[in-house]
């Protein structure tokens, strides 16, 4: 049949309207891709475009969306910075501080608290896994009388706002003598984070077949022979995605870490950021670059593993 | 006995023993500890004399202006951020949800904002809000828009809102993440017969897909409005509360009364109420994903 016959006067001519549907469809989703696309990475191009912008050149009105001339100074500025570099009113002053244009003596503190950051989301990492593993098998795996009661347990423990928690925390702290050290952080991390971590790691025990654990048990292995030789080499999808949560949770969290911590001896990344957002007197480029510092590490971590985030937040939230 | 205290029971508990410690002692106490604390005046600044004063702090805080001034703000804060985001979210799951060349870029992609700390996410946005030198000022200014630069923040009508664009922003993928998975647990054939009923895309989109979606909606209502209400770090970073109190928001209010003030007592007595808002809250979360473990 050809297309004249289906095309008569008066007539619906359905491989054209198909045609057209399908062609609208195709615009739509070009359309959608591109606003979602500039919508999500606009904001952090301008932020590292102007981390890459010289002082004079970002104070420029309209600004530069592309720097004129790329600069890695505020980058430097970062890395190079170090005790010696005593900033004194005189050479403060010596630089306009309307124009900024001033790397603030806390810049040598940006490393030191990555530093931190590192140790204490890594320090959380494992005692997530530690306590979280072994709980997820039991909730999983054992039938027991008040498995619902911890559930519920955890579950109401995971809602609890982390605000709510300051007070006491800072009390309980400054009592113990624990006020500006790393182990406060890490203490107080745990409240928000183990009870996602077990909720991910019981979806995904869940869906591992009872039968492994029955035939692990009938080979004599001990249920924690049965967890550590059977179950743990099986899980490490669930396991990959607890490491990524605890460890980009401690490393932006702020409110605990603001209580918290005082000096370098604890101070976290976000901490000193946020110090120098409250400075009038540094450049803007020298805090972008900052910013960018702060961006990169989880952004990459987060594009390397995009497929264990994306099951660990479905199955941590949603099938909780 | 046997049943309550067999091998499974002692097993189980030995295996959830180490979780529920650390869940007692970083959780459970310290919300019974603030409980505890909020029936005294603390005052760092006078630190020997901590009276009990019943429920003071709570009736203080209820005859407190500011306090009501701080949950409207809140109040404000969260629904203009969550029904933002519940929106984007459904659109850009229903784009995600088509099969096209480049999907699996731009949901590598959509996960740019969620792994953005919440301080430089702040930051960044201060930087973009910027009333010297920002890109908002600028795009707006190339584009005549506007004729002379905006002090956005500064502006009390403004600043609420474009907090919750920071907030939205950083929020949308989540959200995302969550509906998609109830959009792709839609059966297909459920759109066969639609089509076959000659239902048309609307038909089909408002019969079949809404519906569908309903448990994914609640969950993410839900959720983020529990992280709305309890959010700080932008506030922090981007107003102080300010200006005047245009986002003297609740979480910030507790800030202040704790921690500047250095009023233990009212900060624990306002936290505990802030608490119990979210934990009714997520009373409907809790059942929800109760159900499903």
């Amino acid at each position: 049949m050809s297309d004249k016959t289906l095309t008569q006067p008066g007539g619906i001519d359905y491989r054209r309207r198909q045609r057209l549907a399908r062609l609208a469809q195709t615009l739509v989703i070009l359309a959608g891709a591109i606003v979602l696309t500039i919508y999500v990475l606009a904001p952090v191009t301008w932020l590292v475009s102007s981390s890459f912008q010289t002082e004079a050149e970002i104070v420029s009105v309209p600004p530069h969306w592309i720097p004129d001339e790329p600069t890695l100074q505020n980058f430097e500025a970062i890395f190079s910075a170090t005790e010696e570099e005593e900033i004194t009113y005189e050479t403060r002053s010596g630089q306009d501080p309307a124009s900024g244009g001033f790397i603030p003596s806390t810049a040598k503190n940006l490393l030191p608290a990555m530093w931190n950051s590192f140790l204490v989301a890594t320090l959380v990492v494992i005692l997530n896994l530690l306590v979280g593993v072994p709980a997820a098998y039991a909730l999983a795996k054992i039938r027991f009388w008040g498995r619902d009661a911890s559930v519920y347990f955890i579950l109401i423990t995971r809602v609890i706002p982390d605000i709510a928690l300051v007070v006491p925390f800072f009390l309980v702290i400054k009592n113990l003598g624990m006020l500006d050290t790393i182990g406060s952080l890490v203490l107080t991390y745990l409240a928000v984070t183990v009870p996602f971590s077990v909720f991910i790691l019981v979806q995904y025990f869940e869906g591992l077949p009872d039968e492994l654990d029955k035939a692990a048990r009938v080979d004599g292995c001990s249920r924690f022979q049965a967890l550590v030789r059977v179950f743990l080499p099986l899980s490490l999808p669930s396991l990959v995605a607890v490491v990524l949560f605890t460890f980009l949770t401690s490393w932006n969290e702020f409110l605990l870490a603001l209580m918290f911590t005082q000096t370098e001896a604890s101070q976290t990344l976000p901490i000193v950021l946020a110090a120098f957002t409250s400075d009038f007197t540094i450049s803007f480029s020298f805090i972008n670059a900052a910013g960018v510092l702060a961006i990169v590490p989880p952004v990459i971590v987060a594009v390397i593993f995009e497929r264990y985030i994306v099951s660990g937040l479905t199955a941590g939230a949603v099938k909780g | 006995m046997r049943r309550l205290f067999g091998y499974e029971e002692r097993s189980a508990a030995l295996f959830l023993a180490p979780v529920m410690a650390v869940l007692m002692g970083v959780a459970v106490f310290p919300i019974l500890y603030s409980l505890y604390l909020s029936f005294f005046r603390i005052k760092l600044t006078r630190p020997n004399r901590t009276p009990f004063v019943w429920f003071d702090n709570y009736t203080d805080l209820f005859t407190n202006d500011l306090f009501w001034v701080s949950v409207a703000r809140t109040v404000t804060f969260s629904v203009v951020s969550v029904s933002a985001i519940a929106v984007i979210a459904l659109l850009v799951a229903l784009l995600l949800n088509q099969d096209f060349r480049g999907r699996r870029i731009l949901s590598t992609i959509l996960l740019v904002p969620w792994a953005i700390p919440y301080v430089a996410n702040a930051l960044m946005w201060k930087w973009i809000y910027d009333s010297g030198y920002g890109a908002l000022n600028g795009i707006l200014y190339q584009m005549d828009f506007i004729d002379k630069y905006m002090i956005w923040l500064g502006d009390q009508e403004k600043t609420i809102f474009l907090i919750a664009n920071a907030f939205v922003w950083k929020e949308v993928p989540l959200a995302t993440i969550l509906l998609l998975v109830s959009l792709k647990s839609i059966p297909s054939d459920l759109y066969q017969a639609a089509r076959v009923d000659g239902a048309s895309v609307w038909q089909r989109f408002v019969h079949v897909t809404l519906p569908a979606m309903k448990p994914g909606f609640m969950l993410v209502m839900i959720y983020e409005t529990m992280m709305a209400i309890r959010h700080f770090d932008l506030f922090f970073i981007l107003t102080e509360g300010g200006p005047g109190d245009a986002s003297h928001v609740l979480s910030w209010h507790i800030y202040v009364e704790t921690f500047r003030n250095l009023s233990f007592g009212s900060g624990a007595a306002m936290s505990y109420v802030l608490a119990l808002v979210t934990f009714a809250l997520s009373y409907t979360f809790i059942r929800t994903l109760g159900r499903k473990v």
